[in-house]
């Protein structure tokens, strides 16, 4: 069937190249395609944006169990801004958000650049380097809390091995908790952007990296000040996703620390739900949702408006 | 050949190896040593699994009598299966249903595209950069209202709207590619726009298909934020399982092992097979 479609294609195309669908249905073919588009811009936009405008609405009333539509004005923000589990939260989500997207680049090009070096079994080490991604933020979370549980993981193991003062239990402690969620995330996503660094570099010409060679120029350099300038598109889709990743990790809080210790490991998102749901606070966790947008708003569209914008003119 | 080619390529020695050979069997063992790192929390995490209790909290060791003990206490102290059954039920049902929204839809923007065909591709996908509880609260209370709170047919819902936006995308993209000549020879043997959708264009590019679905399936099967925060015990998937499991009886390790090795075995196992569609589904397309 295949085999018998392009053949026919052969034959048909000078005849066709010129021609036009002529179907007497006109109307209904330059409607067709609004209409079947409508739907999923719809569910999209409606959903989403309209849903975002209750949130708004919401963070403006005193709703507390239930929502109610008794104003305050923008009381719920000022309540927020002197909440210091708030800042607690949006500090950690910054920490996390910047170290998370910076280590799973640098990670995630070093591995590429390793696959493209034509090893063998090339296939299955990329299916390896990828699984992670393929794995619920809550079983990541799971198998982190075991590994970073100071008496079963990763220290006990050292210590086992006759290193009896290694310490490495920054899950209990309050200041370092916040890193153990970016290891993990890390684990997680870094493979991801080495598919997605290697599929880029695979789109590289040859040619470019040979000149570079002639040239004399190291390999590290090359990859440096050759390949990576080219890549920049790919950069940026990553940058989007690993950012898309980070604002969304409230799973892995859940699974990896629950919050703690104390809420030193609380991200906007697990605070909203702590109050919405379990502290019966809807005005003040949509207040916390609509700032969380704010926060994410502002650094996403400058970053997306100068990509897009030179990429046009380059 | 090899040796002659790369020499002429590159006159001095690039990083200084005497021989590509050794190059490259020294990158091989890196590339194989990295891909251990990267693996063993997993195999940790399935090998547990297969451990008592007492066994799995002592000193870390790979020399153990394995048992499946585990894994009947898991089924029967908490039914497993009911809720690998809704994992499986909302992680198809919210696949089936995107594909049939988004296809239409990638068919209009691929092959009959306006002016604002990018733009409002654009503004769908921009709603995945939005963070989830912005709209959770009204969700909540929506399902409420109308009874759909710890359903399935809820989470099938939410789940389709979540993926709707990138199987769109990801359609759009592979529609896109498919040569156009061969969609004008079936419209010149007279075949209907639906005709040429089922039987030139879902064939030609079911790889590209098989690639987004199987990525929905996965953000579905994987998704948590929702499914703990709308179902609670009738339409709990994996997921909400495993994070209940792990919060009042956290220090159960070798069940939760074998619970967590329960819920992502589906998604190792199909990985293993389809390799290429997952890799190209979890890039969303980039790797062809």
């Amino acid at each position: 069937m295949r085999d018998s479609l392009p053949m026919k294609n052969t034959s048909a195309t000078p005849l066709g190249a010129g021609a036009k669908r002529s179907t007497p249905s006109g109307g209904l073919q330059a409607w067709l395609p609004r209409l079947v588009l409508a739907p999923s811009v719809a569910i999209s936009l409606f959903f989403v944006y309209g849903f975002m405008l209750w949130t708004f609405v919401l963070s403006l009333t005193s709703s507390r169990m239930l929502p109610s539509y008794d104003f305050v004005g923008f009381g719920q923000y000022s309540r927020l801004m002197a909440n210091e589990r708030w800042w607690v939260a949006s500090t950690n989500l910054m920490i996390f958000g910047v170290l998370f997207v910076v280590i799973c680049l640098a990670i995630g090009s070093l591995l590429a650049i390793l696959l493209d070096q034509k090893i063998r079994q090339e296939g299955a080490l990329r299916t390896i380097y990828l699984y992670p991604m393929a794995l619920s933020f809550i079983v990541t979370g799971v198998v982190w809390k075991w590994l970073l549980n100071p008496q079963l993981g990763i220290q006990a193991m050292v210590q086992s091995w006759g290193f009896e003062s290694f310490r490495f239990d920054w899950i209990t402690d309050p200041d370092m908790a916040i890193y153990t969620l970016v290891i993990a995330a890390v684990w997680q996503a870094s493979g991801f952007v080495m598919a997605l660094f290697l599929a880029g570099l695979r789109g590289i010409d040859d040619s470019i990296v040979k000149a570079a060679q002639l040239d004399g120029a190291s390999l590290p350099r090359i990859y440096w000040r050759v390949v990576m300038p080219c890549l920049r598109p790919v950069v940026f889709s990553a940058v989007m996703i690993l950012a898309h990743i980070a604002i969304k990790s409230f799973d892995l809080v859940v699974a990896l620390t629950g919050g703690g210790p104390g809420y030193a490991t609380d991200l906007p998102a697990t605070f909203m739900y702590a109050h919405a749901f379990t502290r019966a606070q809807i005005g003040l966790g949509s207040a916390s949702a609509m700032l969380m947008l704010g926060g994410v708003l502002a650094i996403l569209i400058p970053y997306l408006y100068s990509e897009l914008r030179s990429r046009k003119h380059g | 050949m090899t040796t002659l080619s790369s020499k002429t390529a590159a006159p001095r020695s690039v990083s200084g190896w005497r021989s590509p050979q050794a190059k490259r069997a020294f990158l091989t063992i890196l590339g194989w040593s990295v891909a251990l790192v990267i693996f063993f929390p997993i195999f940790w995490m399935i090998l547990t699994g297969f451990k008592t209790e007492s066994a799995a909290i002592a000193d870390p060791t790979l020399i153990f009598s394995p048992t499946l003990e585990s894994y009947q206490e898991v089924q029967e102290r908490s039914g497993y299966a009911r809720f690998a059954l809704n994992s499986v039920a909302v992680a198809f049902g919210s696949t089936f249903l995107a594909l049939l929204i988004a296809i239409p839809s990638a068919y209009a923007m691929a092959f009959l595209p306006t002016k604002r065909t990018k733009g409002t591709l654009l503004w769908m996908l921009s709603t995945k950069m939005l963070p989830s509880v912005g709209v959770l609260v009204p969700i909540y209370l929506i399902f409420r209202d109308v009874g759909l709170l710890d359903t399935r047919t809820g989470l099938i819902i939410v789940y389709t709207l979540m993926n709707l936006p990138i199987v769109v995308w990801m359609l759009y993209t592979f529609f896109k590619d498919m040569p156009k000549d061969i969609l004008e020879a079936g419209r010149m043997d007279g075949a209907s726009t639906l005709q040429e959708v089922m039987f030139l264009l879902l064939p030609l590019t079911l790889p590209g298909i098989a690639s987004t679905g199987l990525l929905s399936v996965i953000l579905s099967w994987n998704e948590a934020f929702w499914s703990l925060n709308l179902t609670t015990s009738n339409a709990a998937p994996l997921t909400a399982y495993i994070a209940s499991f792990s919060s009042p009886e956290g220090l159960f390790w070798a069940k939760l092992s074998a619970a967590s090795t329960m819920a992502i075995a589906p998604i190792l196992i199909l990985g293993w097979m389809t390799q290429k569609q997952m890799v190209r589904g979890l890039t969303f397309g980039a790797v062809k």
